[in-house]
């Protein structure tokens, strides 16, 4: 090499080894490590609690808060598999998709001719199965155009989208089915003490995936391909089965969602998460998880879907006429990624890979 | 013909600390092939991208022809480059542009007095100039399928049908077979009795011989020898000249255990092509072989090969460690590409390297012994930094190559692979880590190091397989002088 690239690098790197012993604050280590552990948004939900409880009488009751977990479950759990996606760098549209696809199919197979179903009438814990197995398809065959054939994640995914989304009209014929088996809408419905078990399962479902990003080598793989692919291969990272899995387990947790919101309505609309992934890109940005790759956690990204469903709530109980909910929605969402952005770029200093 | 149609006074160009150029001049006649010689990071071609504007220098005059610059650091280029082509090192070429298209692109020649180009005249005159050159590709080929040779070939007879007076070729053969060299040589000669001039930069002092009429050796941004003919030259002398009075170095150690089995195996392995040679070597506990030779040589993808990182055409590389082929540890070339993910913390990037032996059967990361293990090897590489938790792009350049020498070794490999180890590091780390490298030795690992720095491999090595053609040209064993190596490394053997 030439002296031009050695030192043009050298200019670049300016030595910051001392840093922290002169110039940085103990409170700055803390914001630093506050912000990073996706912790930045929780005063703007403690924020919004006060506000709530000091406008809405009806804010701060228990059958308000738990309507609102329920209303967040499916959210979540679709939005951590969507970090999966992000935080590998990539993207999958196509979950809100597999979250009405991936029921309706179960659903047809399990009511009778009458209600419009294929007349099969296989029971609840089959159809459960049949859901999760379309889903992990779904993910599978995601993972395998990206992975090996190296179509762009933006339009493997955007077509498995539409492609569904057509999917469940055909399969339906355009209309809803109701009232699928106890057993399939056990998880959306039903309650343990008095909270939702959609709300448990979104939690369960959170700390399992939490500690495999932090604790576990999958989680550790996930964060070097997102952060520099490169690298990771060169430490000797197989890249291709971190990305393929992934998609699988990312669609799964978008299986769950539809078997949760399936529940909750007792039915499948054919226009079931439709909308639904953009919330979830919000909540996940909103959360701190770079779209870039290689930053994120869960605890930011249940902080996005919390703050969403809050402000929704909130909205609804201010009783703002629902024309005006979607966009008092939207607005929120860009103040709040606005923060987000600032705040992450003040503990770092460094833009991320976009 | 003794008109000089370059002359540059007084040039400098400083990159942050380091002073590249420190005041050199150079004057080139027309009609003259000028070669430049020097070792790597000397300032060769720092000093040409400054002629071609392509790094503007920081003073100092340029005259070329009737145009003459002034220079403070701001950009030049345009004015500059109807008067001068420059071929760099790597090829610059629109991959989704065809040959045509890239040969003419920006050439006035094929313009009407509106800018429209005619589609013809440029498939046409490229035809006619791939024929001339006996290159065999067509000239509505998208660029990206050509091979590395076409595309440097493309890229020289772009710059030689510019019919601009000064012409550079900053290391033009390093992909050319010996043909397309002749091919080379002939138009070279060709265009310079029409008064063309050509400043050559080369690694191989055979062609230098070959087509360079007088020479001009740089050493540490400074002129140490200009305009000496090069009848009146011979290799030990340009020899003596690059490598200079040296500073005190740290000197190689012989660890090696001569006896003892060997850790690493090379069996006939052949890099590319079936028609490539076959590499046959092993590696002793103890012992640093260094893989040296010319740009493009084939040195770095041995390396990979050697490494995992790349399956050869054919034969086999076998490590001692049980059954299962326990893989080299690995020091990549570009530590920003693919050496560290700077966005994690230290631990995290040198955990990464070690991930099957830090995490228990279940696959959890086993947090005690991934801080003992990070805690031992920042110790044993020497990284500076204010915790393990400091994100790797925070460090300076010495100390993220450091974390990259230290995920390589998490695993505790019995050989170490490093591409250009030291490569963009300051003198400091540089010696640090060539300690590093001579205590693993100490410690029993085979080490092998692939780098294009004469002293780095007299500092380290035991043995030198200089690798030319895909090929080991030569072996250099035990008690070698820098200036063997310098001869055997710029291809002269």
């Amino acid at each position: 090499m030439n002296a031009r690239t050695e030192t043009a690098e050298n200019t670049g790197n300016v030595p910051t080894e001392h840093t922290n012993s002169s110039g940085r604050s103990k409170l700055a280590e803390f914001g630093q490590t506050f912000v990073s552990r996706g912790f930045t948004m929780y005063p703007v939900i403690v924020l919004m609690f006060v506000i709530g409880a000091i406008t809405a009488p009806a804010f701060l009751t228990t059958v308000n808060l738990i309507n609102i977990g329920a209303q967040i479950a499916v959210l979540g759990i679709v939005t951590l598999g969507l970090s999966f996606a992000l935080m590998l760098g990539r993207l999958d549209l196509s979950l809100e998709s597999t979250v009405g696809f991936a029921p309706m199919v179960a659903a047809m197979l399990m009511a009778t001719t009458d209600a419009g179903g294929f007349g099969v009438q296989l029971p609840g814990w089959v159809g459960m199965l049949i859901t999760l197995g379309i889903a992990g398809l779904v993910g599978a065959f995601n993972g395998y155009l990206i992975v090996k054939v190296g179509v762009h994640p933006l339009i493997t995914t955007l077509g498995m989208l539409v492609f569904l989304r057509g999917g469940v009209l055909v399969v339906s014929s355009g209309r809803s089915i109701y009232s699928p088996p106890d057993f399939y809408t056990f998880l959306g419905s039903a309650k343990f003490l008095g909270i939702p078990l959609s709300v448990i399962t979104m939690i369960v479902i959170a700390i399992l995936i939490g500690i495999l990003f932090r604790y576990h080598r999958f989680g550790r793989a996930i964060y070097a391909v997102g952060g520099n692919e490169d690298a990771a291969r060169a430490a000797g990272i197989n890249v291709d089965r971190i990305i393929f899995s992934s998609y699988v387990i990312a669609s799964l947790l978008a299986g769950i969602g539809g078997i949760i919101l399936t529940g909750r309505l007792d039915s499948v609309v054919t226009t079931q998460g439709d909308g639904l992934i953009f919330n979830c890109f919000a909540a996940a940005v909103i959360g701190g998880v770079s779209l870039g790759g290689g930053r994120g956690t869960v605890i930011g990204a249940i902080s996005g879907v919390i703050l969403i469903g809050v402000i929704n709530n909130l909205l609804t109980l201010a009783q703002v006429p629902s024309f005006w909910v979607q966009a008092s929605t939207g607005a929120i969402i860009i103040v709040a990624a606005v923060l987000a952005a600032v705040a992450s770029n003040r503990s770092t200093t460094v833009k991320t890979r976009t | 013909m003794s008109e000089a149609v370059v002359e540059m006074q007084d040039i400098r160009k400083t990159f942050g600390p380091t002073r590249a150029l420190q005041g050199v001049d150079l004057t080139v006649m027309k009609g003259e092939v000028h070669a430049l010689l020097g070792r790597n990071g000397a300032g060769k071609s720092t000093l040409v991208s400054a002629l071609s504007g392509f790094v503007p220098c920081d003073s100092g005059t340029i005259r070329v022809g009737d145009l003459e610059i002034q220079t403070d650091g701001t950009e030049y280029a345009a004015r500059i480059r109807s008067r001068v082509a420059h071929v760099q090192q790597t090829p610059r070429l629109f991959d989704l542009l065809t040959v045509a298209e890239n040969l003419f692109i920006g050439n006035t020649g094929v313009q009407n007095r509106w800018g429209f180009i005619d589609h013809e005249e440029v498939v046409r005159r490229a035809t006619k100039l791939i024929a001339e050159w006996k290159i065999d590709i067509a000239a509505d080929a998208p660029v990206a399928t050509l091979s590395a040779e076409s595309r440097q070939l493309l890229e020289i007879v772009k710059a030689l049908a510019r019919g601009v007076p000064i012409i550079i070729l900053d290391e033009p053969t390093a992909a050319l077979s010996q043909a397309e060299k002749e091919i080379l040589y002939s138009h070279v000669r060709n265009l310079k009795t029409k008064g063309v001039s050509f400043i050559y930069i080369s690694h191989h002092l055979e062609e230098v011989f070959e087509v360079a009429d007088v020479v001009t050796i740089l050493r540490d941004g400074n002129v140490v020898l200009s305009r000496e003919a090069t009848e009146k030259l011979d290799i030990a002398r340009i020899a003596n000249l690059m490598v200079g009075e040296e500073v005190v170095r740290s000197t190689r150690k012989d660890t090696a255990h001569k006896e003892a089995k060997p850790v690493l195996q090379v069996t006939d392995l052949q890099i590319d092509s079936t028609n490539d040679p076959k590499i046959s070597f092993d590696v002793k506990p103890g012992e640093i072989i260094a893989l040296g030779g010319p740009v493009g040589s084939g040195k770095e993808d041995l390396g990979m090969i050697i490494a995992g990182h790349m399956k050869p055409r054919s034969g086999s590389v076998v490590t001692d460690g049980g059954g299962a082929r326990m893989l080299p540890g690995y020091v990549p070339s570009d530590r920003h590409q693919d050496g560290y993910v700077g966005i994690l913390s230290i631990r995290e990037n040198i955990t990464l390297g070690g991930l099957d032996v830090l995490t228990n059967s279940f696959g959890f990361v086993d947090g005690k012994r991934e801080a003992e293990r990070v805690t031992e090897l920042m110790k044993s590489t020497d990284v500076i930094a204010s915790s393990s938790a400091q994100a790797a792009m925070h460090l300076s350049g010495g100390n993220q190559q450091k974390v990259v020498f230290a995920r390589a070794l998490c695993r505790n490999p019995n050989v170490l692979v490093a591409l250009s180890p030291t490569r963009g590091v300051d003198v400091g780390a540089k010696e640090q880590l060539y300690e590093l490298l001579r205590s693993l030795a100490a410690k029993g690992l085979g080490v092998i190091v692939v780098s294009d720095e004469h002293e780095e491999i007299d500092q380290i090595a035991n043995r030198v397989l200089i690798i030319y053609e895909n090929g080991v040209a030569a072996t250099l064993e035990g008690d070698y002088s820098i200036e063997d190596l310098v001869i055997k490394m710029e291809g002269v053997t």
